[in-house]
C-alpha cells in the first residue's frame, strides 16, 4: 500500500514563486485586494472534498486556489474576493466543514510589500502540511530540513558534518539559541537504516522542538542554556537502501575489501571494545565490525564533530526495536562508573515515557538488558567523558518489528519525547 | 533421588561444571538461582515458551505474545543444561489485550537441539469466540477455487491487508514451530515478515498455505529466509514443515506434526514445581 500523499516541497517551492509572481504582477496591474481573505479549509472527509470542488465550479464567485482540493486530509487554501466571503464562510460552516483564515488582509500584505512574508506563508504552509504520521524518503526528510530551518531562522541551522560512503552529505540540525558552544545534547536517529520508527520520529521531535520553544517552560529553559544536536538520518546510504532495494538493511553501504558482502555495522564500528566479543569480523555479517575503528564516514564524522565540539554533556542514539532503555556498558559486564546515577535517571525517563500510552520499556546497561555489543556508540561518547549517554529501543516488542506500521509514529514519538525529556532536564540541572 | 544428592553439591558442582558447559557462546556463566526480571534471558526464554505455546494451540486467532516476566530463576542441572522456571504475562498477538498469565519451564538441553517447554496459562479471551474466528478464515479458505496469494504481509509502511490477516496469523502460528525449533538460550527469534504465500487448493479437510517468511535473530541481527509449508485443520495439530537459508548460507530443516514432546509429556520427570 503506497505511502498517504504529502506534497513535494520543490513542488510547492515553484508554485509559491507563482502565485507569488502571480501576486505581483496583480498590484503591477493595479488589480487590488482589497478585503480579500485566504481560507484554509480542512476537508476530512471524500464528501467534504466533494462540496469543496462544487465551489470551485462556481465561476462567478472568482475563486484563486492557491492549492486546490486533492485528497482527503491535505488543507486546501483558496484566495476569496471580498464579494464572495460571505457566502463562502456560510456554505463552508453549513456544510460543516472546517476552515481558518489563513490571511485575513491580503492587501494589506501586498501593501506592506512583505514579499518575504508571503513567501514564508506559502512555505511554512509545508511544514503544517508535512504528513509526520507517514514514512518519508530520504529527499523528502531532507527537504523537511531545509524548511524547518527556513521558517526558523533564528532557532535551527543545518550543519554537514560530512558525507557517507556513497557521497551523500551528513546533516545535523542545530537547535540554539545563542551563546558559544554551550554545552549541548546530541539525538541521533536512524544509525541503522531499517529501524524506520527512529528516522520518522527524529522528524516528529525536530518540530516538536520549534513549536515547543516559547511555549513549554521546561524545552524554553533547556534551549536557553544548551543547544540541542539532532542527526535525523544517520546513515543516508542505508537508508535510501531500505526505499529502493531491501526494506531490512541495517549497515552503511561500504564495499569490503576482498568480499562481496557490503556494509558495516556503524554501531560495532566505535573505537572502545573494538575487536572483542560482541561484533563479527565477517563482512557478511549484521554485526560485522568494520576493518578499523572509525572505518566508516558516517560514524567519523560524529567521532570528529564530537571531539571539535568538546562541550557535549548528553547523548542519545536511538534504535528499535524491543523497547528498552540502555546505559553503557555494551562491551563489558563491568558496571560503568556512574551506573547507579545512570539508572536512576534511565528508571525516570522509562517511567514518564511510559505515563503517555502505558508502553512498557525495560532499562538497565546494555550488556544485561539486551546483550553483549562492542564497539557501540554509547560506549565510545561516554568513554570521551559524556556521562549521560544513552541509547533508546523503541516500539514495538515483536510483533511487527522493524515494520511498524505509521499510525504508531505519531504516539511512539510523543511518548519517547517524554523520555528525552527526561534526561534532557537532567542533563540542564546537572551541570558537570 | 539424583537430583537431591546434586542439590546438596549443586553451588559446588557449578564452579566445576560452569566452565565446561557453557565454552561457546558470549555470554559468561551465571550463578543458579533468581534472575532479574529485566535480564533479557528470562524475556528470551519466556518467547520461547510462548512459541511452543502459540505451535501447540495451532489457532490463529488465538497467538499470544509475550507481556512481562513477572518472576525468572533458572537452575542449572549438570551435564544436562539450564532450566528457566517462568511466570508472565501474555497479550492477544494482534489487539495486545491482557489475555492471561503463563507458568512455564524452559530447559535448554545441551545435547538436544531444541528447548523442552512446560507451559500453563490462563486465557482471558472468549474460546468460543476464537474457535469460531478459525473457523470462518478456515471455511473461507476452503471455499476457495482460486489459491490466495499475497507479498510482503506487512508491507515496508507495516500495512496488512485485512483480507490477508488470517493468513498471516497462520504463518505466524507456523513460524512458531521453526522458532521454537531453533532456539537456544542464546539464540532467539522474531516473525519479521511474510514475503510471500500461497495456498494449495486440497481435497481433503485441511487448508495448505506455502510461505516464504523472514525471521530476525537476536544478537545476531541477522534476517533468516525460510520456506515453511503450513497445513491447518482447525482442532488439530498444526502440520509444519520448514527449509531455511541465512545470508551466511547455513541451511537447516525441519518437521513438526503436533506430537513433540513438551507440555504434557515432558522428557524430564520433573516432580518438583517450585518458583
Amino acid at each position: 500500500m503506497p505511502p498517504s500523499p504529502s506534497v513535494h516541497p520543490a513542488q510547492l517551492k515553484m508554485k509559491g514563486l507563482l502565485v507569488f509572481a502571480a501576486l505581483l504582477a496583480a498590484a503591477f496591474s493595479r488589480e487590488t485586494f482589497v478585503g480579500n481573505q485566504v481560507l484554509r479549509i480542512f476537508v476530512a472527509d471524500e464528501a467534504s472534498v466533494e462540496k469543496v470542488k462544487e465551489l470551485e465550479e462556481l465561476q462567478e464567485l472568482q475563486l484563486d486556489f492557491w492549492r486546490g482540493p486533492g485528497g482527503q486530509d491535505v488543507p486546501i487554501d483558496v484566495r476569496v474576493p471580498f464579494a464572495s466571503l460571505q457566502g463562502v464562510k456560510i456554505f463552508l460552516e453549513s456544510s460543516g466543514i472546517r476552515y481558518s483564515i489563513l490571511i485575513d488582509d491580503l492587501q494589506a500584505l501586498v501593501d506592506e510589500e512583505q514579499t518575504q512574508m508571503i513567501y514564508h506563508h506559502i512555505m511554512s504552509r509545508s511544514l503544517q502540511t508535512f504528513n509526520y504520521a507517514s514514512y518519508h524518503t530520504l529527499d523528502e526528510i531532507y527537504n523537511f530540513m531545509d524548511l524547518l530551518v527556513t521558517a526558523n531562522p533564528n532557532l535551527v541551522s543545518k550543519i554537514q558534518i560530512g558525507n557517507s560512503y556513497e557521497g551523500r552529505p551528513l546533516y545535523v540540525l542545530k537547535f540554539s539559541t545563542g551563546g558559544t558552544k554551550r554545552p549541548a545534547i546530541w539525538i541521533d536517529t536512524g544509525i541503522h537504516s531499517r529501524e524506520w520508527i527512529t528516522q520518522a520520529s527524529g522528524v516528529w521531535f525536530a518540530k516538536k522542538i520549534v513549536d515547543s520553544y516559547g511555549k513549554d517552560p521546561s524545552l524554553t529553559s533547556i534551549l536557553d542554556n544548551l543547544d540541542i544536536f539532532l542527526e535525523i538520518v544517520t546513515n543516508p546510504d542505508g537508508f535510501a537502501f531500505t526505499h529502493t532495494t531491501n526494506r531490512m538493511w541495517r549497515k552503511t553501504r561500504s564495499i569490503n575489501s576482498g568480499s562481496a558482502c557490503i556494509g558495516v555495522d556503524p554501531n560495532r564500528n566505535w573505537a572502545v571494545g573494538f575487536g572483542g566479543a560482541g561484533a563479527s569480523s565477517n563482512p557478511c555479517s549484521e554485526t560485522y565490525r568494520g576493518p578499523y575503528a572509525n572505518s566508516e564516514s558516517e560514524v567519523k564524522a560524529i567521532v570528529d564533530f564530537v571531539k571539535s565540539h568538546g562541550n557535549i554533556k548528553a547523548f542519545i542514539s536511538i534504535h528499535s526495536y524491543t523497547q528498552l532503555l540502555m546505559y553503557p556498558y555494551g562491551y563489558t559486564r563491568t558496571r560503568a562508573n556512574d551506573y547507579q546515577e545512570l539508572d536512576n535517571i534511565a528508571k525516570a525517563a522509562v517511567t514518564a515515557l511510559s505515563s503517555l500510552y502505558g508502553t512498557q520499556y525495560r532499562y538497565g546497561s546494555i550488556i544485561t538488558t539486551i546483550y553483549q555489543a562492542s564497539g557501540g556508540t554509547i560506549d565510545w561518547t561516554y568513554n570521551q567523558g559524556i556521562k549521560y549517554s544513552f541509547t533508546f529501543e523503541l516500539r514495538d516488542t515483536g510483533r511487527y518489528g522493524f515494520l511498524l506500521p505509521a499510525n504508531q509514529i505519531i504516539p511512539t514519538a510523543e511518548e519517547t519525547w517524554l523520555g528525552l525529556m527526561t534526561i534532557m532536564e537532567y542533563t540542564r540541572d546537572h551541570p558537570y | 533421588m539424583q537430583r537431591r544428592s546434586a542439590a546438596r553439591l549443586g553451588p559446588l558442582l557449578l564452579l566445576f561444571l560452569l566452565p565446561l558447559a557453557w565454552g561457546e557462546g558470549p555470554e559468561p556463566p551465571r550463578a543458579a538461582g533468581e534472575l532479574q526480571v529485566s535480564n533479557r534471558l528470562a524475556g528470551q526464554a519466556a518467547r520461547v515458551a510462548l512459541h511452543y505455546l502459540n505451535y501447540r494451540l495451532g489457532s490463529p486467532s488465538a497467538l499470544r505474545a509475550l507481556g512481562q516476566v513477572r518472576k525468572a530463576t533458572v537452575k542449572t542441572i549438570p551435564e544436562i543444561g539450564h532450566k528457566y522456571y517462568l511466570q508472565f504475562t501474555t497479550e492477544d498477538y494482534k489487539s495486545s489485550q491482557n489475555v492471561g498469565t503463563c507458568l512455564a519451564t524452559v530447559f535448554y538441553l545441551k545435547r538436544k537441539p531444541r528447548p523442552a517447554v512446560n507451559i500453563n496459562c490462563t486465557y482471558t479471551k472468549d474460546q468460543k469466540q476464537t474457535r469460531e474466528d478459525d473457523y470462518s478464515f478456515y471455511k473461507k479458505m476452503r471455499q476457495q477455487t482460486k489459491p490466495i496469494t499475497g507479498n510482503d504481509i506487512p508491507d515496508s509502511y507495516g500495512n496488512i491487508e485485512p483480507a490477508l490477516e488470517p493468513a498471516w496469523a497462520l504463518a505466524v502460528a507456523g513460524s512458531s514451530y521453526l522458532m521454537w525449533e531453533k532456539s537456544t538460550e542464546n539464540l532467539g527469534y522474531f516473525m519479521a515478515q511474510v514475503k510471500n504465500v500461497k495456498q494449495w487448493i486440497t481435497k481433503d479437510d485441511s487448508i495448505d498455505f506455502d510461505y516464504s517468511v523472514v525471521l530476525h535473530e537476536i544478537p545476531t541481527q541477522e534476517m533468516i529466509s525460510c520456506h515453511l509449508r503450513v497445513i491447518w485443520t482447525p482442532g488439530h495439530p498444526l502440520k509444519v514443515k520448514y527449509f531455511c537459508l541465512s545470508e551466511n548460507q547455513r541451511s537447516e530443516f525441519g518437521e513438526g506434526s503436533g506430537s513433540e514432546s513438551g507440555s504434557t509429556n515432558g522428557i524430564f520427570n520433573e516432580e518438583e514445581a517450585n518458583f
